[in-house]
């Protein structure tokens, strides 16, 4: 057993760490107090990182390695393993600037979209509906017919995250054999369409991708039930990673706080109400950091890692959110405002506990299994 | 980073596996009613002068166990190599009890030398260690008060130097089989000292004239620990364990390696308890739907608590500062017990509370372990000093 990073792990993890402290962190001040450009009445303005700035950000990780994180050697990218893209997100999470290295499964890039997608001309979207409720794809209900020159999908609707993307990613049943296939479209292919936009809590925007008579070329069918369990998985652990970040940001800034804030004559620091709540949350935020870096690490040794990883996923996320809500309580007034960036981490962790599992459902499935076993 | 155990610690722990398997599990049924005093470690101490043929006839069982283990070679696992032992890693120790709790019954690989022990000098060593090691001796460890318990810093039991000797006087609370054991290693302060200084590990006989055991205490957990009386109990200089006036130090590094032992048992545990849940609801399957996600969080608490466990032990073994760690678990692994025994009486019913019923047993344990060896208040104490220390830099990796 050896938990120290290898001189490689903490290259990586110094890199993203400076990064993110000297390109986003120090942004954060402009971007949270941002006026909003547009607002319909009574909702919570809608942030978005300046274009330019995003452009900026893109190219510099670009050049040091932190971005596409997946892409394979032969491609010109370095592949990262698992525990090196843990490392990463870990440190993007701490900022609250929505910015962080595209995710695309490796496999993407052995097609044509290989180039457009790695040098950030398209932009990959996925839309696994289903797989948010469960963490897996059993009541998939996009249905697709093999014909010899591609797939014919029945007409479905499915929820997109991320409705400006290029591609869209999605896995669909074979009609009959129940085969799970992976498909990925183009915005633009005959009877695609995007509709129903509507903003979230968070700064994020969702949308229904309505496929109507698509035909798929065969060449888009790009993997079947395990990569379709793998991106699962690779998603759990990217949103474990990040919400470790927001941990370590919460618990630190709240320290710091404490540390220096007087009531009553006495420091934050001092009070057991206080040192309670942060020691709660460091017991957590431990335990999370080593159940998503050994997912990480068993899906590196190519061990089993999608229930490590569903685990890690669960209760991350969910230490995130008790670190938000924690971080803006001791705050007060100014853990509420947006010019600080606890609520948004509140709002973030808020909606990454319902993503790729949600947490009865990811519980119950566990507890099934267990209670059905021998 | 590698989570893997080390081909060596690998190869024991594949071992232990295989005793457990060919040596306990078989024992299992029959031990399934076996006096409490066989539960939990330590049962040595409390069988020793039982005359009960029943008690007897259980002491033989875990005699053969321990000729087999030894035979094995799987004996004195944590004993410095000087004194005979295999001086294995935290790691290894905590991958043992992993496998020996996959069994109910009580067996552990050696005979239990309180760690502090060997600081043992001189004489000391034949007179106290060796005995130890060999299981023909047995020690309490006399740290508590009536006056402090969790916070030992205010122990008053005084030890006044007098000549060679020191004269001690005072009260000792809990120690655990102080009753059965040949010596105890008893805190006191020197006149005029306060908090952490002046305190001294003296290690006192059974029958030392002016030490005598008032009473023993029948508590929830099972134990019956002592309230021991100390007056003008004149004691050499040369039973002082370790240096005069280093005793802080001796009786933190007693309460810190045990941490990581009490995690990996209370995982055992917390599997065992579910493993009862799962045969209730076999009997009714329609309550599968009303528990399963219930038994789904445990099954991840229990994982969590397996890698905070490896986690201490690893770093502790990297010689590196374990306190929070030691409070994490500590902490996690007690409150969760007692988390899951709670939600397995409510699965049971009224019969899991049946005085032998394993859930009862486990009940009455896990209440007493929030307590003992430092309460949960003070385990979140430890945790929060270190983080206002260091900040959350506490939790960065290495």
């Amino acid at each position: 057993m050896d938990l120290k990073l290898s001189e490689e792990e903490k290259l990586v993890k110094d890199t993203a760490a400076q990064f993110v402290d000297r390109e986003m962190i120090a942004r954060e001040g402009d971007y949270l107090r941002q006026t909003a450009p547009f607002l319909p009445p009574g909702a919570p303005a809608r942030r978005d990182l300046d274009p330019q700035v995003a452009q900026q950000l893109t190219a510099r990780a670009r050049d040091i390695g932190l971005w596409c994180l997946e892409l394979p050697e032969e491609f010109g990218g370095s592949a990262m393993s698992a525990v090196a893209r843990v490392l990463i997100h870990r440190e993007f999470g701490r900022s609250i600037l929505p910015f962080r290295p595209v995710s695309i499964p490796g496999f993407l890039f052995e097609t044509t979209y290989g180039a457009k997608l790695a040098d950030g001309t398209l932009a990959l979207a996925l839309a696994f509906q289903e797989a948010h409720r469960t963490g897996e794809l059993s009541g998939l209900q996009i249905l697709y017919r093999q014909e010899p020159d591609g797939s014919v999908l029945r007409d479905s609707s499915i929820f997109v995250s991320h409705p400006t993307a290029d591609l869209f990613l999605f896995p669909a049943r074979e009609q009959g054999t129940r085969r799970l296939g992976l498909f990925v479209i183009d915005r633009d292919a005959p009877g695609v369409t995007i509709t129903d936009q509507t903003d979230l809590t968070t700064d994020d925007t969702v949308a229904r991708l309505l496929l109507r008579q698509c035909k798929i070329p065969n060449e888009q069918l790009l993997g079947y039930e395990y990569e379709a369990g793998e991106i699962i998985a690779a998603e759990q652990l990217n949103m474990a990673a990040r919400s470790l970040g927001i941990g370590m940001r919460c618990l630190g800034a709240t320290i710091e706080h404490a540390r220096n804030r007087i009531t009553f004559g006495r420091r934050l620091a001092e009070r057991q109400a206080i040192q309670w709540m942060l020691a709660d949350l460091s017991v957590e935020l431990r335990t999370c950091t080593w159940l998503t870096l050994e997912a990480a690490w068993r899906c590196d040794q190519e061990l089993t890692y999608f229930e490590e990883a569903a685990l890690a996923k669960k209760r991350a996320t969910k230490m995130a959110f008790q670190a938000a809500d924690t971080a803006i309580q001791i705050h007060g007034g100014y853990g509420v405002c947006k010019e600080f960036p606890f609520e948004g981490f509140y709002r973030e962790a808020r909606l990454m506990r319902l993503l790729y599992g949600r947490e009865d459902e990811l519980e119950r499935a566990a507890g099934l299994k267990y209670l059905s076993a021998e | 980073m590698e989570f893997r155990l080390s081909a060596e610690e690998e190869a024991l722990r594949q071992r232990v596996e295989e005793f457990v398997r060919a040596e306990l599990i078989p024992l299992e049924a029959e031990f399934a009613d076996a006096p409490d005093i066989f539960d939990g470690s330590r049962w040595k101490s409390r069988v020793k002068s039982s005359a009960d043929p029943e008690i007897r006839s259980y002491v033989a069982l875990m005699e053969e166990l321990e000729k087999k283990a030894a035979a094995q070679g799987l004996w004195r696992l944590d004993v410095p190599k000087e004194y005979g032992g295999l001086q294995v890693s935290n790691v290894a120790l905590i991958a043992v009890t992993e496998e020996l709790e996959k069994s109910a019954i009580p067996f552990e690989l050696g005979n239990h030398v309180s760690n502090i022990l060997y600081n043992c000098k001189g004489e000391q060593i034949d007179k106290y260690l060796w005995p130890c090691i060999r299981g023909e001796k047995t020690s309490a460890f006399g740290l508590s008060e009536p006056a402090s318990g969790a916070d030992p810093s205010m122990m008053q039991t005084a030890a006044a130097p007098d000549g060679d000797y020191f004269i001690i006087n005072g009260t000792k609370m809990f120690p655990t089989f102080a009753d059965v054991a040949d010596f105890v290693q008893l805190f006191a302060r020197l006149p005029g000292t306060a908090g952490r200084e002046g305190v001294t590990c003296f290690l006192i006989d059974t029958g030392t004239p002016g030490y005598r055991i008032a009473r023993s205490i029948a508590t929830i957990g099972g134990t019956e620990p002592c309230e021991l009386v100390f007056e003008d109990c004149r004691v050499h200089k040369s039973q002082v364990l370790g240096q005069v006036g280093n005793g802080w130090a001796l009786n933190q590094a007693w309460l810190g390696a045990r941490r990581f032992q009490v995690g990996i048992r209370a995982h055992g545990k917390c599997r065992r308890v579910l493993r009862v849940v799962r045969e209730l609801v076999r009997l009714e399957p329609a309550r599968i739907d009303q528990v399963a996600a219930t038994v789904g969080r445990f099954l991840g608490e229990i994982e969590a608590l397996r890698v905070l466990t490896y986690l201490g032990a690893w770093k502790a073994d990297q010689k590196m500062d374990v306190r929070s760690e030691a409070a994490n678990v500590k902490l996690f692994a007690t409150e969760l017990l007692h988390r899951i025994t709670d939600f397995a009486l409510e699965v049971a019913g009224p019969s899991g509370m049946r005085k032998n019923h394993i859930l009862a047993k486990t009940f009455r344990h896990a209440r007493a372990t929030r307590i003992v060896e430092g309460p949960s208040e003070i385990q979140r104490h430890i945790i929060q000093r270190t983080l206002f220390r260091e900040g959350a830099a506490s939790l960065e990796l290495a």
